[in-house]
């Protein structure tokens, strides 16, 4: 049994107090236990993990650990809420939330949803450094270590091979980024257990360099997709989002849009830098991921989040002194938080991911809004993770000029032939049109087996020094 | 044997000097990759054509990794990798590329190749390929395509001419059947070695030339005596491509006693198991036959199942030993399809050796790859 003392503690950490926490210590024990992780995992996590690596001084921060927490109580559940007639719909990141968070709305209770192993690859490697049995145990399945595969479709092996995740009902697997995510549930059905059920979509990426890739004649073909998925879903599950449902995820979706915008800047924008880049991804992931809980809890965090940066940025307190160098990041590695510090150790502090902060595009109110399919297709076009290579540089430029950092890290996708694979020539091609110099750093962003703090320092100690140089010298 | 081979390679070497002197001459010159690419109906609108399938070199990959991942497979690095040594004739002087944009390694490295400003027609073929959705994608990705060539050409498609070339194409698969048929016989008188140059060629010589050959071979071969030694271990090659140049692995397979009697590739290889047709919708006949008339490519979503039922036609067909895979490094999607069917080779009892290649056949490379080709050619023969 796991101890009741430590993972008071842990759940204190993350926000909960009085009876809230009492209420849900119960289920938080049960899901340490099905998860792996020990009392003195948990106990590193409290006392030296998540206290070195995370802003914890602000409550918005310690929220948004307990929203992630309250995930991964769900999942510990998935059998029992599948015995018990609760209908599973998974899926897989790249994606928008919208269309999981519609069938939410429809379903209630009645139906979980949730991207499994993007929750416990973000919870157990962002908080507690343990994600690392998961992906030994996919590998063992076949998962080849040698070959570079992607962390989280080991994770979703790892998770249903070691008993932790149940079967869905079904799993909508979007391929329109990646061709691996899809191809795990293949894998999965063929291997390992053939009622593993998915529903595969995808989109070639076949715009040319600089072609917007939300052109009409692509949203349609999209949205003609993303129906076909989900009438298919519908069959399956007997749960059906109706109109409004849809309409109401979208329009959460871009509230939750806009306040990420908010925060991105009030960041970006204030010397000193009161909040770091991992927090920031965070609470962006939330636009691409949905929450079994929905957005209640998250949101809940973020509004704090903003209320407190507001209150930070008026007292002049920063994560370092005023003056420091920025960082901007391809996308801030939240999942191996020790990436942020390390910077921070050498006076640098990391801020905006180009991938998930929104673009002035996306902020844009959709050209559909009484065809939601035609909405939610515009909204994945939009995302610059699916464009075509000259499309997401363009978008990439004006983030650069809108949030001024001294800097760009590029990188920490090698497992990734679509996100990892052309950022050496974005980094040029950014860097020509801003002048901001990048920098590239071959990592991985979900998993630091193969590069360890001490692998990784040189290369950040460096980096950091140009930027101080550059900065000292403006 | 010999003498039809070293007739088809000198028409192979004079087809470079002869697209440069088209070029000069203002013929429109059309690279393309794979076999989602009818280069039959361009060269109906009046270009001259040229596969795009280089390998087995390791230099051309290394030289992509300023720009690339280097987790990306080499076939596709070497796409743009010759070019960027300088050793690609061709690409640099076309006026087109058609890809066919199937995964995310052609992807990205058809964006490497739009950086070096090479133009680009990009044909999307989608990977839910059963859905009639992503057919008409596909098709609509064909007519664009054909837009495109039409309007370098300045000529339209000459439809009959087209269905003239395809015709002579479904000649060349029907030759290179013929040929297959004789590696049924228990010692076959042709192994993979030959057989994929002859694939490999047939793309780069004149067609109507190749049928005639391929004929010839047939006659030549019927009832010649086997290459092989006698009982030797029958394997069945299969893989992603082996590219033109990458020929190491079948020349030492066979030459470590080794038969290979058939292979399943996705690439650097006709699509010969059915032929188009050439009454009616062209256009649509093609893309039926490729999109779904044949074994779905490993990316094609569902194709393991179907995939490993091929294979275990071709293993009793071909009364199969040993199955060789051989994957190109780092090409995700093969490595998963593998784990797969090595579990359900198991199950049937059948040997399987995954072999992986960058292209690095240096001295060093080759020592122990020779060791692990003649054990298993070997333990092969054992169990025969």
């Amino acid at each position: 049994m796991a101890d009741r003392e430590i993972n008071r503690r842990m759940l204190e950490l993350a926000g909960f107090e009085k009876d809230e926490l009492e209420a849900i210590l119960p289920d938080w024990l049960m899901t340490v236990e099905r998860v792996g992780l020990t009392d003195e995992d948990v106990r590193v996590a409290v006392e030296e993990y998540i206290p070195k690596n995370w802003d914890i001084k602000y409550l918005g921060v310690r929220k948004m650990i307990g929203a992630y927490l309250r995930e991964m109580i769900d999942i510990a559940k998935t059998k029992e809420m599948k015995e018990n007639g609760t209908k599973l719909l998974y899926g897989i990141l790249p994606a928008v939330a919208t269309t999981y968070s519609a069938y939410k709305k429809a379903g209630g209770d009645d139906i979980f949803v949730s991207f499994p192993d993007l929750m416990l690859v973000t919870i157990l490697n962002g908080f507690f450094h343990q994600a690392a049995p998961y992906l030994y145990e996919a590998e063992e399945q076949g998962f080849t270590y040698g070959c570079r595969h992607c962390p989280l479709n080991k994770m979703r092996v790892g998770a249903l091979t070691k008993g932790l995740l149940a079967i869905p009902d079904v799993i909508w697997s979007w391929g329109f980024n990646c061709d691996e995510g899809p191809k795990t549930d293949e894998m999965i059905q063929c291997m390992l257990n053939e009622e593993w059920k998915y529903i595969v979509s995808r989109i070639p990426h076949d715009t040319y360099f600089g072609q917007p890739d939300d052109e009409e004649s692509r949203i349609t073909y999209l949205s003609k997709v993303l129906k076909e998925g989900m009438d298919e879903i519908n069959d399956i599950i007997g749960i059906t989002p109706s109109q409004d449902d849809l309409k109401a995820a979208i329009a959460e979706a871009n509230r939750y849009t806009f306040k990420i915008g908010q925060m991105v800047s009030l960041v970006c924008k204030s010397d000193p830098v009161p909040l770091g880049g991992n927090t920031l991804t965070q609470f962006q992931q939330a636009l691409c991921v949905p929450f079994n809980k929905g957005l209640t809890h998250i949101e809940e965090a973020l509004d704090i989040m903003i209320k407190e940066l507001k209150e930070a940025i008026k007292k002049g307190e920063g994560v370092l002194p005023k003056g420091a160098p920025k960082v901007g990041s391809y996308f801030v590695p939240f999942c191996i938080p020790w990436i942020d510090r390390l910077f921070r150790e050498n006076g640098v502090a990391t801020t905006f991911s180009q991938t998930l902060t929104p673009s002035k595009s996306q902020m844009t109110p959709s050209k559909y809004k009484d065809d939601p399919y035609m909405s939610i297709a515009e909204q994945w076009l939009k995302m610059p993770l699916g464009q075509n290579m000259g499309y997401e540089v363009a978008s990439m430029v004006e983030k650069v000029k809108a949030n001024k950092p001294d800097g760009m890290l590029m990188g920490f996708f090698d497992f990734d032939r679509w996100l990892g694979a052309h950022q050496k020539m974005c980094a040029t091609l950014v860097e020509n049109e801003t002048g901001v110099p990048h920098y590239y750093m071959e990592s991985d962003f979900w998993d630091d087996r193969d590069y360890s703090e001490e692998a990784l320092r040189t290369r950040i100690e460096s980096i950091s020094q140009l930027l101080c140089i550059r900065k000292e010298m403006e | 044997m010999r003498e039809i081979m070293q007739e088809l390679e000198k028409l192979a070497k004079a087809r470079v000097p002869e697209l440069q002197r088209a070029k000069k001459s203002g013929k429109p010159v059309i690279e393309y990759t794979g076999n989602f690419i009818p280069e039959e109906m361009i060269r109906a609108a009046g270009a001259e054509t040229y596969l795009m399938c280089r390998g087995g070199e390791p230099e051309p990959t290394d030289a992509v990794l300023d720009y690339m991942l280097r987790f990306m497979n080499p076939l596709a690095r070497s796409m743009a990798g010759f070019m960027e040594l300088g050793l690609d004739p061709v690409t640099p002087i076309v006026d087109l590329l058609v890809t066919q944009q199937t995964d995310n390694h052609v992807g990205r490295i058809s964006e490497l190749l739009e950086f070096k400003k090479v133009n680009l027609c990009k044909v999307g073929v989608p990977a839910d390929w059963e859905k009639e959705i992503a057919f008409e994608y596909y098709v609509e990705s064909l007519q664009k395509m054909v837009a495109m060539v039409e309007k370098i050409t300045g000529k339209p498609v000459d439809m009959e001419l087209a269905a003239k070339n395809m015709k002579v194409s479904n000649q060349i698969n029907e030759g290179l059947r013929k040929l297959n048929s004789l590696r049924t016989k228990e010692n076959p008188p042709i192994g993979l070695t030959e057989m994929i140059r002859l694939h490999h060629l047939s793309f780069i010589v004149d067609p109507s030339v190749m049928v005639q050959k391929l004929e010839e071979l047939y006659e030549k071969l019927k009832d010649a005596e086997g290459k092989f030694e006698a009982k030797a271990p029958r394997i069945l090659f299969v893989g992603h491509a082996l590219a033109i140049g990458d020929y190491t692995v079948p020349r030492l397979v066979e030459s470590s006693g080794g038969c290979i009697v058939a292979e399943m590739l996705d690439e650097g290889v006709r699509a010969i198991e059915k032929d188009v047709e050439t009454d009616g919708d062209l256009l649509r006949n093609f893309a039926k036959n490729r999109y779904r008339d044949k074994t779905p490519i490993n990316i094609f979503q569902p194709a393991w199942k179907q995939r490993f039922d091929h294979i275990k036609e071709l293993i009793k067909e071909y009364q199969v030993d040993g199955v060789i895979w051989y994957q190109l490094s780092f090409d995700e999607i093969y490595d998963m399809e593998y784990s797969c069917l090595a579990r359900w080779m198991e199950e049937m009892n059948m040997p399987i050796l995954k072999m992986e290649s960058s292209y690095e056949y240096s001295r060093e490379a080759m020592g122990p790859l020779t060791t692990r080709i003649e054990s298993y050619v070997e333990s092969l023969k054992e169990g025969k």
